[in-house]
């Protein structure tokens, strides 16, 4: 309740009108603060109550234990009446949006890249074992199915009462074996056998609630069995592989063959893996292929020297362009300003997409409007240096309006005291500009910079709706000649080998923030050199 | 400090309140077994007529949860446990990556019922390393066609013909087609296919046990680099052109700067409005005949309904209801595709419908193996590659170069 004592001390202060927010903020600190702020936490141990729950049911002891100790270690602090919580009221939300959104997704992306999460090893090995057991499964030569009624003895015993579909004869299975059943003691009509002497027979919601029961009820024939398929149907079924709980291997019946866990997340007998595999980890798996498969290694330096020159030139000409125009329109008593600006914003407005999809029409080399308008014949987007032209040159279209807005305020924030002296000196306007105003703008601008240099690194969008990479690289690798390290990663993940390769997706994502990471902080350093001259 | 116990107090109050309503909710729900679907939304409302009479029927519940379709298939492998749907509603191409992934259980159709299916479209849904088992049923068949404005041209009966007439019409008009097309800089190998399969191209040949072999690759088969010069020629010609994507090929048929459009029935309605007079027929035969991809769509039971319960009542839904010929007929027709099952594709009364039916005899369903993804970037980049006017590459060398990389590629 700190904040309620400090009111007083703050009315006493002769401020004639505070700012908005200050004064939306101070109507918090009565008794509607403790409420709004009772209500909140309310909310909070509402929902923390209702996921502890949901973790019992699911025996998830460990998270129950931390959630209960974070949600009172929450309470505490803010119910507390001791002043010493006072910093940890401000930083306990930040810690939880910054776990919450920044060190999970780091983790699991981690995580993931020393796995072999992709098709084929997704699931767990408990469940790939159950997996390959149900598709070991064979109908076998004359394999029969039947219409099947799920019945009770009278003795509370549960059997299946089963119409052979080919022969139509009667059959009554339990979990020992399979017995005729004479024709005169059974009813039965198109959806096999409604009523049987001796037999009372299980429908509707006792019937469903017999679900995995009959998962596991299995009349034997020989060496096959007849298995429940749908509440009316069964088939009968011959395993394929034997599993061996001890020895954790799957045997094949018909050779004795054995297949063990090969460490890399398969039943593995030779090459000769079963399906499905499971999740399991690699190690460094992921880069060691990254670093040695020539399908990467290849054209990895060529996208690389593309993407640093995509996103270098992007920012240049979207800042130098914006910039332009900023100071174009900064002329006082200009007549139609704001309409000049507002038709300027406009390509920051529409979704991105839908202009890159446009885009791509105007700039098609037969159709497009560009090459008829003004009849010429150029590749845009089918010569691989044109194509890289005109990947810049939308990009930077799509992003000039954001510099456009950036420098003219940052134009307005420099003192108009600075350039009078400059002119009273006897500078040049362009000298003025060279000297005084543009070292001021870069300083506020540079990490904007930076940060549209990052932003553009990765810019999928931007390449993957107006040239998808292409146009093909001659010699035909993944990469095409516009992809950058983003898309590539996009290509080599998900539209090779078998697709949905995760594991390297965030291998190589990796890698790719490394790069990014290096960039970034070699020119914020070089920024902070910038501040101190200024 | 009375204050501050009351605090205490009222937000203990608020949260079991809270907590108490949350749980009740959904205490009530669980009385009947309840089967979730996954379908996306152009499906939805055919899906849930025909789910919910099954479920009036039967006595069960269906709750039907709408997704991007191709989010079907990807958040199958990502979603828990609780939340998994017990049936999805997919197409076939993804049968070999769900199955590879443990994600859906096999599905044993009695004889009765296999015979009111083409083979096609069971194997479509077919995926196994070393034993073939059917993942899937399949409701509604599509596949792109040959769509000739015959107001403007006849009705070509020989590749020759077609070629006559496209270029013939071509010529007319400075910014005619000869046949649209769709290609666009990044390839469009589903579009080129019927060309590819005239010219004697496959993508994976078959194994002993009839299973699509990754390692057995069509793309440059001899047969097709025979035929492959003819692409060169139609290049040079400009009777298909690499930069005609999807809005150019359809823009100029609808304003009749092309007399022939590859395209699928999702076209149909716009078709039907153009106030063109058209007929859709398959592309005729070039060397082989001319066949399209095929693609089925159908239902699936995934692995969670076993651990949800409702195992036997979701093979139940898919494999003895969804099979039957109306439920066939309603899912097909209000999604505007032909069904899967021959009795009910007889019941089909529209025109169009039927045409694209027809013009997908003797197609070739999608690879629904996983190493497919491999194929289509470097198929649809050869064709650029060889179709894009001045300065195109050989065929024989494009495509030579495309099955060298998918090979690599699938590794």
């Amino acid at each position: 309740m700190s904040a309620t004592s400090a009111t007083p001390a703050v009315a006493q202060v002769e401020i004639p009108r505070p700012a908005l927010i200050p004064r939306v903020l101070s109507a918090f600190s009565g008794t509607p603060g403790v409420v709004a702020k009772i209500v909140l936490l309310g909310i909070l141990n509402a929902f923390a109550f209702w996921a502890m729950y949901v973790l019992l049911t699911r025996s998830h002891w460990v998270s129950v234990v931390v959630l209960a100790l974070a949600t009172a270690g929450i309470d505490l602090v803010y119910l507390a009446p001791t002043r010493k919580t006072l910093p940890l009221k401000f930083l306990i939300p930040g810690t939880i949006f910054l776990v919450g959104f920044q060190v999970i997704p780091i983790f699991y992306t981690v995580k993931v890249a020393l796995s072999n999460y992709s098709t084929g090893h997704v699931i767990t090995k408990h469940d790939a074992i159950q997996q390959i057991k149900i598709n070991s499964l064979q109908p076998p030569p004359n394999g029969r199915s039947y219409t099947m009624t799920v019945a009770r003895t009278s003795s509370g015993e549960l059997v299946l009462l089963l119409q052979d579909q080919t022969s139509k004869k009667f059959y009554v299975g339990t979990t020992k074996a399979l017995t005729p059943l004479a024709p005169s003691t059974v009813t039965s009509g198109p959806l096999g056998i409604t009523a049987a002497k001796g037999y009372t027979v299980v429908k509707g919601a006792e019937l469903f609630a017999l679900d995995k029961t009959l998962q596991n009820f299995i009349v034997p024939v020989g060496k096959a069995g007849i298995r429940p398929q749908t509440i009316s149907t069964a088939v009968e079924l011959e395993p394929t592989l034997r599993y061996d709980a001890k020895r954790g291997v799957f045997i094949r019946l018909s050779d004795g063959a054995v297949f063990a866990d090969n460490g890399k997340g398969a039943f593995a007998h030779g090459a000769d893996e079963l399906e499905p595999g499971w999740t399991t980890g690699v190690g460094a798996a992921n880069f060691k292929r990254i670093a040695k498969d020539p399908l990467v290694r290849q054209p990895f330096l060529r996208v690389l020297i593309w993407t640093i020159t995509f996103a270098a030139l992007s920012v240049a000409i979207s800042f130098a362009a914006g910039l332009f125009l900023a100071i174009t329109l900064d002329k006082r008593g200009m007549r139609f300003q704001r309409v000049y600006r507002t038709i300027l914003v406009i390509p920051w407005a529409i979704p991105g997409f839908l202009a890159l999809l446009v885009w791509a029409g105007l700039f098609n080399d037969k159709f497009g409007v560009i090459n008829r308008m003004f009849h010429i014949g150029i590749p845009w987007l089918f010569d691989a240096n044109w194509a890289k032209v005109t990947c810049i040159l939308v990009n930077a279209w799509m992003s000039t309006p954001y510099f456009f807005l950036v420098s003219m305020g940052a134009l307005q924030a420099i003192p108009d005291e600075l350039t009078e002296a400059g002119r009273v000196d006897g500078g040049t306007p362009f000298q003025l500009f060279r000297r005084v105003t543009f070292p001021l703008l870069l300083v506020a601008v540079a990490p904007l910079l930076i940060a549209s240099f990052a932003f553009n690194f990765n810019n999928f969008n931007a390449i993957y709706f107006l040239t998808a990479g292409g146009p093909p690289q001659a010699n035909s690798s993944i990469a095409g000649s516009t992809d950058i390290l983003i898309s590539y990663t996009y290509k080599l993940a998900f539209a090779a080998g078998k697709g949905q390769d995760l594991a390297l997706a965030s291998a190589f994502s990796i890698i790719i923030f490394a790069i990014v990471a290096l960039i970034s902080a070699i020119a914020f350093s070089r920024t902070r050199a910038l501040e101190e001259l200024a | 400090m009375t204050r501050k116990r009351t605090a205490a107090v009222v937000v203990v109050a608020i949260a079991a309140i809270l907590a108490a309503v949350a749980g009740s909710t959904k205490a009530a729900v669980a009385a009947t077994p309840v089967v979730t679907i996954w379908t996306d939304q152009n499906r939805k409302a055919a899906v849930t007529q025909v789910a919910t009479a099954w479920a009036n029927a039967r006595g069960a519940t269906v709750n039907i949860v709408v997704k991007d379709f191709g989010s079907i298939r990807d958040n199958l492998g990502t979603v828990a446990a609780s939340d998994a749907p017990d049936v999805i509603v997919g197409a076939h191409d993804w049968t070999g990556q769900l199955a590879a992934n443990g994600l859906v259980e096999p599905i044993y159709l009695t004889p009765a019922v296999k015979k009111q299916f083409p083979a096609y479209t069971l194997n479509a849904f077919s995926y196994g390393l070393a034993v073939k088992k059917l993942y899937g049923v399949p409701t509604q068949i599509e596949n792109i066609g040959l769509v000739v404005d015959t107001g403007l041209v006849k009705i070509p009966t020989s590749f020759a013909m077609l070629e006559q007439e496209a270029l013939a019409y071509k010529k007319k008009a400075s910014g005619n087609l000869g046949i649209a097309v769709q290609q666009g800089s990044g390839g469009d190998a589903y579009h080129m296919y019927p060309f590819f399969s005239g010219l004697g191209g496959y993508i994976f040949g078959t194994n002993s046990a009839g299973n699509l072999d990754p390692s057995n690759i069509g793309v440059a088969n001899p047969k097709f680099l025979k035929n492959a010069p003819l692409i060169d020629k139609w290049n040079k010609e400009g009777l298909i052109n690499a930069a005609v994507d999807s809005s150019t090929a359809q823009n100029a048929f609808l304003k009749k700067q092309a007399a022939f459009w590859i395209t699928g029935p999702w076209n149909s309605q716009l078709l039907s409005s153009s106030g063109l007079k058209f007929k859709v027929i398959q592309m005729p035969k070039i060397a082989y005949p001319s066949v399209p991809f095929l693609g089925v769509q159908g239902f699936m039971v995934t692995k969670y309904a076993s651990a949800h319960g409702v195992d036997q009542l979701a093979q139940d839904l898919v494999s003895n209801y969804i099979s039957t010929p109306s439920a066939q007929l309603a899912l097909a027709t209000a999604n505007g595709r032909y069904p899967a099952n021959i009795a009910a594709g007889k019941q089909v009364n529209d025109p169009v419908l039927a045409q694209f039916g027809k013009a997908g005899t003797g197609g070739v369903p999608m690879p629904n193996i996983p190493q497919m993804s491999s194929v289509w970037s470097d198929l649809g980049a050869a064709w650029v590659k060889s179709t894009k006017g001045a300065g195109a590459t050989k065929a024989r060398v494009a495509f030579t170069a495309a099955a060298r990389s998918i090979a690599d590629k699938i590794g």
